[in-house]
């Protein structure tokens, strides 16, 4: 009966107009933000705690001869140092490949590698006493380069084979495709460490409850990963260990991968072994050593066309950097060789994804996950091949872009024309032929100030696809004043998805959205709701807070209908009141009733993704369920006399699906696009022969308010998903990826030069400029 | 030693160690814990609040430099029962997204909403610089500013 109901009204909600959804609304946690009361971990430390530090390798490659703890131990104000022999449990941090011990045995395999802990009195106890941990090592060959790893014979990082994974494509036949083209470029693209930098460094703070369970509030994407992993590590049952999520300052991925892991266990291991409050963060210089990074890759792109524009053969070879230890580096490389050829229709295609081991400090989970590097690729190639044949960047887009009955890399028919519509708006709206005209006016008139326009397209697998169990799950419950608390293993870090699942419920129960709560996740409350990565709460929980809700209303609507004398499934739900019939009782009313009837109001929403299927060998198949869309316009004015490239204007046009929060959406665009563009023009991690010389604010510098564009256009399509909820599709991640593209389109359109290696640093720009003078 | 201060209008005398940082009396001590930490070093900003009205770093300072002066937290920034306008311009045009950034964000374009309602987007784009957003909310933080001066 119930679940009949619940299928009548989400008939319903589909085909009225919405009520909250795609409005105007603040996020449900913007109040507190601005009145400074959000609890981060390091605002609920209380009274006295042991503060937890790692001791890390100042090699990038060595045998661990010996470890000796004592000169440590016995300094004043330190209570414990712990080594891979006291862990209880397991030695392993790794989050899906248990190839990372939490604490360094043996080997150590990158700079910073944790061996050993120091708990102490104080910070300054403890950070002290780190430095007087003795270890002694046999230095190994340092590998840093993948091509050398990859080589025959080449020091092996770990014990395995440098390269993890050998990622294939394999569509059509590639010759023959190149044969029949008449013009065929090959290029070579290179893109460097990042750090997602979250503002708050890795934290976590444990205490010991009554009963003996360690409570671990940590600052996290992945609330169970930390959770299962730690029970692990302590090698406690599972009811001995409780993970809360505190307000988390940024997530950007690293919050997602291994680090969060290290400190929770870090200081989950110095309350197991004192039963006392422990603290464990990391400083900014250890955040940017550790802390996994965007993968560099290169990638080699051949191409070939008809004369008329026409894409027959593409050829991409992609080296992926994950550096001395796994993580995620064997599913960054498979999207980033699903997309190798960007959102164009090609019917040949052969790519060979390799994901390398290398003594450099691991990459992992990075907003775009291995999208920003290949779409750089393509869309690179894909002017030059344009300039080669005589087409606009405009022409080569048109001719071979991804519509309606097209069919991707991997031979996925294309069901909708978001790419489509997304490119019309961005064109249009940056007007583009007018920029054009004016850009040539400018650069004839001006010397040294050079201006381009540039434009990048992606399309973007939603959500994990071939990465994992695409599943959450949602508890909500009303409360006897009626307000609705939906609670979900799924975090909030920033991206306002929470704030989607609550405006989901609001609608669903014809409920203003402040009469929806939102409950810290919390393993003693929720179940796992699978990881919060991959732009998926919206969309995967959203169905699972759809669900939920529409359980609620099912339920509520059975008691509604017997006190307003009518059929539950014609009730109608609006404004915090229930109708049939001309007759109303209050939202209240109704949860009242439920109340005094012991009626529970408490359900479990859980939604699973349809399984995606593809060919391991071939690459072939529908690796995801739908597709988000974009095309973002750059404008820039480059100094060739500085090499300084000034991104004027960003025209972002993304198909989102449906706009569950357009006021989000807007942060997220342009959040993204900044992002994106230190990514382009600003970031680098530099490993000089394995170490990390720039772990610090002052020498990797991120874009400031001051280096912003003067203007982003934030133009927001909807062409309904097949997936997500009410037709959303995956957008978290998304504007992050096309900056370096199309500013680096728009660089080679002010100066004439294409420049193949991220970031467009001023240095890097001048180099290229006298080069080509020469 | 012995600190006296006022913060947010109310007095607190308090004992400090001679290299104790204004950061951490504020939020250890005195439990205003709006105050962030992004590096300690001064590169971040979000450890930021008014001293007589004026941004500075308090990972910078120490307590006792602080004695004899005026603080301003976020917490100090309405009046008690109402948003500061700022902050209700945060809301409306949807600047939060982490949030570890917006009380630090808040006090400065206070500061400049204080000295220069007029301010330009020149100049709301240089007071900013000081204060690092990763989820790069700064045009939203501009944005808020330009409302509260059309006002």
């Amino acid at each position: 009966m119930s679940e009949e109901i619940a299928r009548r009204f989400r008939e319903i909600l589909e085909a009225r107009e919405f009520l909250i959804v795609g409005k105007k609304v603040a996020r449900v946690d913007a109040l507190d933000a601005v009145l400074g009361k959000p609890l981060y971990t390091a605002d609920l430390v209380s009274g006295k705690t042991l503060y937890v530090k790692a001791v890390r390798s100042k090699i990038p490659h060595g045998y661990i001869r010996k470890i000796d703890t004592s000169p440590a131990a016995s300094r004043q104000g330190i209570v414990k140092v712990l080594t891979h022999r006291d862990i209880p449990g397991v030695n392993d941090a790794g989050s899906l490949i248990s190839d990372r011990p939490l604490l360094a045995y043996e080997k150590v395999r990158h700079i910073g590698e944790a061996v050993a802990l120091v708990v102490g009195e104080s910070l300054e106890a403890a950070e002290e006493a780190a430095d007087h941990v003795e270890v002694d090592y046999d230095p190994l060959p340092v590998v840093t380069n993948p091509r050398d790893a990859m080589k025959p014979g080449a020091p092996r990082i770990q014990d395995r084979d440098n390269i993890v994974t050998h990622f294939k494509i394999r569509k059509g036949d590639v010759e023959k495709g190149f044969k029949e083209s008449d013009v065929v470029i090959e290029r070579t693209y290179r893109t460097q460490f990042i750090t997602g930098l979250p503002l708050e460094t890795e934290i976590a703070y444990s205490f010991l409850e009554e009963g003996g369970r360690i409570t671990c509030i940590v600052s996290t994407q992945n609330l169970y990963d930390v959770y299962n992993k730690v029970v692990k590590i302590l090698g406690v049952p599972g009811e001995k260990l409780r993970v809360i999520q505190a307000a988390t300052g940024g997530g950007f991925g690293p919050k997602s991968d291994e680090t969060p892991i290290d400190v929770a266990a870090y200081a989950c291991l110095a309350t197991y072994f004192t039963g006392k409050p422990a603290l464990a963060a990391f400083s900014r210089s250890e955040a940017m050593t550790v802390q996994c990074k965007r993968h560099p890759f290169e990638i080699t792109n051949m191409v070939g066309a008809r004369n008329d524009g026409k894409l027959l053969a593409w050829r991409s070879t992609l080296i992926e950097d994950t550096g001395a230890y796994i993580s995620k580096g064997h599913l960054v490389i498979g999207r980033a060789t699903f997309h190798c050829t960007g959102p164009y229709e090609v019917p040949n295609v052969w790519a060979d994804g390799y994901c390398v081991l290398t003594n450099n400090t691991m990459a992992g989970s990075t907003r775009g996950f291995g999208a920003p590097q290949a779409h750089f690729a393509a869309e690179m190639v894909l002017n030059e091949l344009a300039e080669e044949l005589g087409l606009s960047p405009l022409e080569i887009r048109e001719i071979n872009m991804l519509r309606p009955g097209s069919l991707t890399a991997t031979s996925q028919k294309i069901e909708d024309d978001g790419l489509l519509k997304c490119y019309q708006r961005a064109v249009e709206a940056s007007e583009w032929e007018k920029r054009v005209r004016e850009i040539r006016e400018f650069n004839r008139a001006n010397k040294v100030l050079k201006r381009g326009i540039g434009i990048a397209m992606l399309y973007h697998g939603n959500t994990l696809g071939p990465e994992g169990d695409d599943f959450a799950t949602v508890i909500t419950y009303v409360e006897r004043d009626g307000k609705v608390v939906v609670q979900t293993g799924l975090t909030e870090y920033g991206t306002g998805a929470l704030t989607s699942l609550a405006i989901v419920t609001a609608e669903t129960l014809g409920l203003p959205l402040s009469m929806v709560k939102l409950e810290r996740p919390d393993t003693a409350a929720v179940p796992n709701a699978g990881p919060t990565v991959a732009s998926r709460t919206t969309v995967i929980g959203g169905q699972a807070a759809l669900d939920a809700a529409l359980k609620i209303r099912a339920t509520v609507a059975q008691v509604a209908a017997k006190m307003l004398s009518a059929n539950p499934a014609d009730l109608e739900f609006r404004d915090g009141l229930v109708k049939a019939n001309g007759r109303t009782v209050t939202w209240n009313e109704v949860v009242n009733q439920c109340f005094e009837e012991n009626i529970s109001l408490r359900v479990v929403g859980y939604y699973i993704a349809p399984p995606t299927k593809w060919d391991p060998e071939t690459g072939q198949g529908a690796p995801y369920n739908q597709y988000t869309y974009g095309a973002l316009v750059a404008e820039v004015t480059v100094d060739t006399e500085t090499g300084v490239v000034k991104v004027d204007r960003l025209t972002a046009a993304y198909d989102v699906g449906r706009a569950i929060n357009p006021l989000g959406l807007v942060a997220v665009y342009e959040g993204g696009s900044i992002m994106g563009q230190g990514y382009a023009l600003m970031e680098k991690i530099v490993h000089d022969d394995g170490v990390v010389i720039n772990p610090n604010l002052h020498t990797y510098v991120i874009p400031t308010a001051s280096d912003t564009p003067d203007e982003i256009r934030s133009i927001i399509v909807e062409v309904k998903g097949s997936m997500g909820v009410f037709g959303a599709k995956a957008m978290g991640e998304i504007p992050v990826v096309l900056p370096a593209a199309s500013i680096a389109a728009a660089v080679a359109n002010a100066t004439g030069i294409y420049i193949r290696e991220l970031p467009l640093t001023p240095q890097r720009v001048l180099e290229e400029l006298h080069k080509s003078r020469q | 030693m012995k600190a006296e201060f006022m913060v947010n209008d109310v007095k607190y005398v308090v004992e400090v160690e001679p290299n104790e940082r204004l950061s951490d009396v504020l939020r250890r001590k005195l439990g205003f814990v709006s105050v962030k930490e992004g590096c300690g070093v001064g590169d971040c900003g979000l450890c930021i609040v008014l001293l007589d009205g004026k941004p500075v770093n308090s990972c910078l300072m120490l307590a006792y430099q602080a004695s004899g002066h005026r603080i301003t937290t976020v917490e100090g920034m309405g009046d008690g029962t109402r948003l500061h306008p700022l902050q209700q311009a945060f809301i409306d045009v949807g600047a939060v997204q982490c949030g570890f950034c917006i009380p630090a964000a808040l006090l400065v374009l206070k500061h400049l909403h204080d000295t220069k309602p007029d301010a330009d987007r020149e100049e709301v784009r240089h007071a900013l610089r000081s204060v690092l957003c990763r989820c790069g909310s700064y045009i939203r933080f501009e944005e808020a500013f330009k409302q509260v001066s059309r006002r």
